[in-house]
């Protein structure tokens, strides 16, 4: 679901790099103003987790399959703020050693993967009350789905951002005509493993008493 | 030059690429950046290559069919587009081949000490994640049904995060043995 380097126009992501800016800022602050010794190795190894569930395969009809998010069990079990720095990390780490993503993406992959992904887990978990296996599996299909959405829409606005003169495109070349259904549709699968797999992670966690 | 430098002239020249839309530019800046490599440009080009061919092909791809049915195929933006990713995701892959990354990140000591933590973790989970794929593979002698992947795909979720909570609890008592938190 990364957007790579090149394809968003500075007009979209040098806002979304300020936004970011501010929303990592106060996650910052919010974990006790600093980095100390419990904070640093939970973000680490948090940070490695997001990296690893990433790296689960998870199974699609037919055979094929797509890799799992990962932040919806990571924002259930120890909450937005950790998750969205979390997966920040690792959105950075994947641009600058492995290619996946890119830098000039960050924010926009920051924003929508990390924090509107970890947000939609956590309200929806709260909605659902006392249904907790509901809950999860709404949340976690709707970590993978709100954030897909929200590239879809990013990525067709940019023709509209950055074109020549005879219309040409300057960015990613095609509309919300062909970015939402082309995003979203592998998504709505994509999102039922990821509850699947949340609700195994979030049982497991309950059973080791990590949450209430 | 300090690498928190080299951090911020990538930045910065990342920024600036973004603005150029002349193929012509931006070729000939990719070539300038390819020389500029030394030895390790021809590794530097490969991998940058590998990177994007996936994505930049769909793209591409989708774009001659959609743009050449509508009659408004420009050959020139599918030159500035895979010119452009090409040359970012290069300078990206120079940058971390140049300076260490977590050097760069000394300016924020604890994003740099979490970055550290963090690839070495990385390293032992991607270890994990390959032999859980591998004992899968070993354990079906016919190709594992939806039930049997779904089943596999949760227990690594499991594994890693047992892993995860003993990894943090060990790394915060091993940094404090050591003296990181001592001011």
């Amino acid at each position: 679901m990364h957007i790579p380097d090149g394809f968003l126009s500075p007009q979209t992501y040098l806002p979304a790099w300020g936004l970011a800016a501010v929303a990592w800022w106060l996650a910052v602050r919010g974990l006790r103003h600093r980095f100390d010794e419990e904070t640093i190795p939970r973000l680490a190894v948090l940070t490695a987790l997001a990296y690893g569930l990433g790296l689960v395969m998870l199974p699609l009809p037919g055979g094929t399959s797509g890799h799992a998010l990962g932040v919806a069990p990571m924002a259930l079990i120890f909450g937005i703020v950790p998750a969205f720095l979390a997966y920040s990390l690792v959105l950075l780490l994947q641009a600058l050693l492995f290619g996946a993503g890119g830098i000039t993406a960050l924010g926009v992959n920051a924003l929508t993967m990390g924090l509107a992904g970890a947000t939609a887990a956590v309200v929806a978990k709260r909605l659902a009350g006392r249904r907790d296996a509901a809950g999860v599996c709404i949340g976690a299909w709707l970590s993978v789905v709100v954030p897909a959405v929200l590239l879809a829409l990013v990525l067709g606005i940019q023709p509209l951002l950055g074109r020549r003169t005879d219309g040409t495109p300057l960015f990613f070349p095609f509309g919300l005509a062909v970015t939402l259904p082309a995003v979203l549709i592998p998504h709505l699968l994509i999102g039922i493993a990821e509850a699947a797999l949340a609700l195994a992670i979030w049982r497991h966690a309950k059973r080791r008493k990590w949450i209430e | 030059m300090t690498a928190t430098r080299w951090l911020l002239a990538y930045a910065l020249a990342v920024v600036a690429i973004t603005f150029v839309h002349q193929p012509l530019a931006l070729a000939g800046l990719l070539i300038l950046a390819v020389a500029g490599a030394g030895k390790a440009r021809r590794q530097l080009l490969k991998r940058a290559l590998a990177a994007i061919v996936t994505f930049n092909l769909t793209v591409s791809l989708g774009y001659a069919l959609v743009a050449g049915l509508r009659g408004e195929f420009a050959f020139g933006y599918l030159l500035l587009i895979n010119l452009r990713v090409l040359l970012l995701v290069f300078l990206g892959f120079w940058f971390v081949h140049r300076v260490n990354l977590i050097h760069a990140l000394s300016f924020a000591p604890g994003l740099a000490s979490a970055a550290t933590l963090a690839v070495g973790q990385i390293q032992s989970f991607r270890r994990v994640i390959g032999d859980f794929g591998l004992a899968l593979v070993s354990r079906s002698p016919e190709p594992p049904s939806l039930s049997d992947r779904m089943r596999s795909a949760s227990a690594q979720g499991r594994d890693l995060l047992d892993k995860s909570v003993a990894a943090a609890q060990e790394s915060a008592l091993a940094m404090r043995s050591r003296g990181c938190f001592d001011d």
